[in-house]
């Protein structure tokens, strides 16, 4: 069992391969156009870089292609422990640019512990919701996996990352439902999160306790449990407006900034209108390779990762948003698919869990550059330049590719 | 381990691809939204966010004398600007820059309120910066960014003369004046504009054609190079005006000036042409500059001299006798009039009840009109007094052109006052005047008021039989049309030679403006015109023929006694000069 199968290899998904090398390359071709006038070393042109970073992000993905599922799923919770406590790591060294998301560890880069943590904590909750045991049906069971996923997406939100703790929640319901958790479940974990937001509006908050009435009514859930549903929101919705008013002035523009950096009109507002600025100009074709003068100007910023895909828009148009876009919808289907097709369920899991990963960085990401969600530093898988973020994605790939392939025991 | 099977039902496969499916048509939505439909848009944006537009200064025209030598040119003075984006810490960097340049930081923040046109646009900080204060900013660049400097062209004086009201001044441009200017987009803030003088008549000559440059800029608001695609004009310098002034006359005339007030001109009679002309006291050309100091100032403010106001077009006198011509004219075209009829002088004449005096109490005897004009006998007048109607008596004066704009090409000109009888009554009331106040006017008093140009101007028609041209300081093609008194020529010449005794004649009041140079025919009369405000103004007008050229002068010095014993040996250096002067000739 421990041997490598050539035969697996075989089944191997190429259309998956494919994209990601068609959006590698993709990436490198935008990277070498901001990389132009780049002056200094390997590690300080986004384009070297990328390349460099390529090298072990390919081996690695072999390297996890050669490892036998046993193995993974053996590790998954050691994996785990040390997910936490690299993402930990940071905050006993040097703030990096006031933040702690960066660890040193004396190479010419630094390391963002908390992509790796993102796998690593994949991986631990696709096995313990793989477990034939539990019994997805009753609601106490789906609080255990949430709360797994909370303790390092708690630990990065103060380092803080809100956009990589997002990334880190975001496959959590998708995996509970392909995990047999009943939709109406799902929907009651959020309940509480719209009770609070709603509660500042009440025309809204209204509309969204007659929504969560009717839902209860329909899920038909045990008398006691659907009244303390229904007044638990209720009364949460009532005490936040409090609970906000208690808090001073600056806290909650503290707050309000960081859910919403747009708050902060010089920064993430200038941002938004660059990029959609830099788009925009590019029109149906683009500028050309090159070209793209709000990019070679710097109006654009943090070209190279959070706004390449502005980049891309400027010099290539549309076409090549539209083609990128439909190539990753077809590879994030190609996942679904293999998970689909899978034939156990810890594979099956962990394969949403990917695909729901990569789905909500490139949608974060493209909805950030287009000015439809506030600003979150987040990269766009394979095309974003970044050291640690290609290795996770090809990690990932690599993980994708292991558990892609069918066989039998 | 491994065990469980895959309970993932086809159901759910489904709904997760519908899913992904909505989420990428909605991301391509946006985009297509941006990049197609709203295209023009951002692609307008996106090149405005990087062109930046640089204007320069076009040099303005130079002025010239007529000989060609240069009035006023150009020098290049350096500007300190900023551009207000790129402006970090401003009042520490104010700080910095008053510490090089000495100006007050204050001033250099009013001064960045006060020229501020847009965020990536340079605003002036401070002018006419020396070259070792630039090179000491260039020093401090470090500390400096977002700090500026440019040269442009400044007005410049060098000749010996100064001129000063003749040629005027330019103004910067600021915020009022450019929202009071008809053509506002031909001005940017800091600009410069004729004010007076010259310089605002010909403004439009004078004003080159501004440059305009496209640089592309980065985020930075760093220029990184001309925009491709879009044409930079180089500035047009203005056209240079060539004046009627003589550098040497015009200096001879400042020289005699010197420490008087008053007016003096000098022409040609013929084409209206002004040789020379200054009005005393004047200022230094450059006074309005390079930075002007405020106590300089004040101090000019507070002259009491007044040496802003241009008294050549601005200053309102009584003429006095000099006008004793136009009375001669008006008794000359009444067919009751004998010229040649004896009046005679007392020194005083009785008018109703009021006693009018001559300016000789004891009088000057028996007077024909051109005794009277040559001894400028008041008494004379007064005794024909009763052949002068008032009303028609002003329109003699305004066939001379009193009581009007000469037309002179320096904008701000006064009209003077030529009393009629309307005036009269609107001024005093139907019975608050009676026929006694022609008296005064006859004789250049009372209420008539004059300018010194409008009295060039009459003098040259004298000197012309009434073909004078309109007085002009600037060589053109065409000049506006002159009036004059359609009169005989027999009238002209009986004139003529009454003047020509003031100045040749034993008892002539003008005798001292002849400068007795061979061939030089002196011809003029003398006033000394009382006024309410202290001593008599002192006038001389007369004009001198050589050869077959005639240079008219009007002399007034304020408040300095007798017209003949003051202002006419005023003309005789003048005229002596002129006929040492062999540029100046008008052969026709």
């Amino acid at each position: 069992m421990n041997n490598i199968h050539l035969s697996e290899l075989k089944d191997v998904p190429v259309k998956i391969i494919w994209a990601v090398a068609f959006l590698t390359i993709m990436g490198l071709v935008v990277l070498k156009s901001i990389s132009q006038h780049h002056v200094g070393g390997v590690f300080q042109n986004p384009f070297t870089k990328q390349l460099f970073f390529l090298i072990p992000a390919v081996l690695l993905s072999i390297l996890i292609l050669i490892t036998p599922r046993y193995t993974i799923h053996k590790y998954a919770y050691a994996l785990y422990a040390i997910g936490v406590l690299i993402v930990l790591m940071p905050f006993f060294g040097n703030p990096h640019a006031g933040t702690y998301r960066w660890l040193n560890i004396g190479l010419p880069f630094a390391i963002q512990p908390s992509e790796f943590a993102k796998v690593f904590t994949l991986i631990a909750l696709a096995r313990y919701l793989s477990d034939y045991n539990l019994q997805m049906k009753k609601f106490s069971t789906i609080i255990l996996p949430i709360l797994l996923v909370m303790l390092p997406t708690i630990i990065v939100l103060k380092q803080p990352d809100l956009g990589t703790a997002i990334i880190m929640m975001a496959p959590v319901l998708p995996m509970l439902y392909w995990a047999g958790a009943r939709p109406f479940y799902l929907f009651l974990i959020l309940t509480p999160l719209f009770s609070m937001l709603t509660a500042f509006h009440s025309l809204a908050f209204t509309v969204w306790a007659i929504v969560l009435g009717i839902s209860i009514f329909v899920a038909r859930p045990k008398r006691l449990m659907a009244i303390a549903l229904f007044f638990g929101n209720i009364f949460i919705g009532l005490l936040s407006p409090i609970l906000w008013n208690s808090l001073s002035k600056y806290q909650q523009s503290r707050v309000l900034t960081f859910i919403n950096p747009e708050k902060d009109p010089l920064g993430a507002a200038y941002q938004i209108i660059q990029s959609k600025t830099a788009i925009g100009s590019g029109g149906l074709f683009g500028k050309g390779w090159g070209e793209g003068t709000q990019t070679h100007l710097k109006f654009l910023p943090v070209q190279e990762s959070d706004f390449i895909l502005s980049v891309m828009g400027e010099e290539f148009g549309f076409i090549s948003i539209l083609i990128v876009l439909l190539v990753f919808g077809l590879f994030i289907i190609q996942i679904l698919k293999r998970s689909f097709l899978s034939k156990d369920r810890f594979s099956s899991i962990a394969l949403m869990g990917f695909a729901s990963v990569f789905m909500a960085h490139v949608f974060v990401n493209t909805a950030m550059t287009v000015g439809l969600i506030p600003v979150k530093g987040l990269p766009f898988p394979f095309i974003s330049a970044g050291g640690s973020f290609l290795l996770t994605c090809f990690i990932m790939i690599g993980l994708i590719l292991k558990l892609s392939v069918n066989y039998s025991e | 381990m491994l065990k469980a099977e895959n309970i993932v039902s086809y159901k759910q496969y489904i709904v997760s691809i519908s899913i992904i499916w909505i989420l990428v048509i909605i991301l391509l939505g946006r985009f297509f939204q941006i990049q197609i439909l709203s295209y023009d848009r951002y692609s307008k944006k996106a090149n405005t966010n990087r062109i930046r537009k640089i204007t320069s200064t076009a040099p303005r025209g130079l002025i010239l004398d007529r000989n060609g030598q240069i009035l006023v040119d150009n020098s290049p003075s350096y500007v300190l600007t900023a551009i207000p984006g790129e402006l970090k810490n401003k009042g520490q960097k104010f700080d910095i820059i008053s510490s090089i340049i000495g100006l007050d930081s204050l001033e250099v923040s009013k001064n960045y309120k006060k020229y501020y046109r847009g965020k990536f646009l340079p605003t002036r900080l401070a002018k006419d910066l020396t070259f070792s204060q630039v090179s000491k900013l260039e020093e401090n660049k470090i500390n400096l960014g977002g700090v500026y400097y440019e040269q442009i062209p400044d007005r410049y004086f060098p000749s010996k003369v100064k001129a000063s009201h003749i040629l005027g001044y330019v103004k910067e441009v600021d915020r009022p004046i450019r929202k009071n200017l008809g053509n506002k987009q031909r001005y940017e803030l800091g600009d410069m504009i004729g004010w007076i003088g010259l310089e605002k008549q010909y403004e439009y000559y004078l004003k080159g054609i501004r440059g305009t440059s496209f640089y592309e800029v980065d985020a930075f608001g760093r220029e990184v190079g001309l925009a491709k695609g879009l044409d930079s004009q180089n500035p047009e310098p203005g056209n240079n005006i060539v004046t009627t002034i003589d550098i040497d006359i015009q200096y001879i005339l400042e020289e005699i000036m010197m420490g008087k007030k008053g007016v003096i001109i000098v022409g040609n009679p013929s084409t209206g042409e002004i040789i020379g002309a200054v009005s005393a006291p004047d200022f230094e050309p450059d006074l309005f500059t390079g930075l002007m100091l405020e106590k300089d100032w004040e101090k000019v403010l507070r002259d009491p001299d007044k040496p802003l106001i241009n008294r050549m077009i601005q200053g309102l006198y009584p003429p006095g006798s000099i006008v004793k011509m136009v009375t001669a004219t008006n008794l000359l075209l009444n067919p009751e009039f004998d010229p040649n009829k004896y009046q005679r002088c007392d020194g005083h004449y009785q008018f109703g009840d009021r006693l009018f005096g001559c300016w000789q109490s004891q009088g000057h005897g028996d007077m024909t009109l051109n005794t009277a004009i040559l001894n400028s006998c008041d008494v004379y007048f007064y005794k024909n007094v009763h052949l002068i109607n008032l009303n028609e008596l002003s329109s003699t004066f305004r066939s001379y052109g009193f009581g009007q704009a000469t037309l002179l090409d320096i904008p701000g000109e006064s009209v003077g006052i030529v009393p009629t009888s309307e005036y009269m009554t609107k001024r005093y009331g139907r019975y608050g005047w009676s026929k006694g106040a022609i008296l005064n006017i006859c004789i250049g008093q009372g209420e008539l008021l004059v300018t010194p140009i409008q009295v060039f101007n009459y003098i040259n028609l004298l000197a012309t039989n009434g073909n004078a041209g309109t007085p002009h300081f600037v060589m053109v093609d065409k000049i506006p049309k002159n009036i004059a008194p359609k009169l005989d020529s027999k009238f002209w010449n009986r004139i003529k030679t009454d003047m020509k005794d003031v100045i040749n004649h034993e008892n002539g009041t003008g005798r001292s403006a002849n400068p007795n140079v061979d061939g030089m025919i002196v011809f003029g009369k003398t006033g000394t015109a009382e006024n309410p405000h202290g001593e008599n103004h002192a006038w001389f007008i007369g004009w001198a023929e050589l050869d077959d050229s005639k240079y008219s002068i009007v002399v007034l010095l304020e408040n300095s006694g007798s017209g003949g014993a003051v202002a006419a040996p005023v003309a005789r250096k003048v005229f002596a000069q002129i006929s040492k002067n062999t540029q100046l000739s008008f052969y026709e």
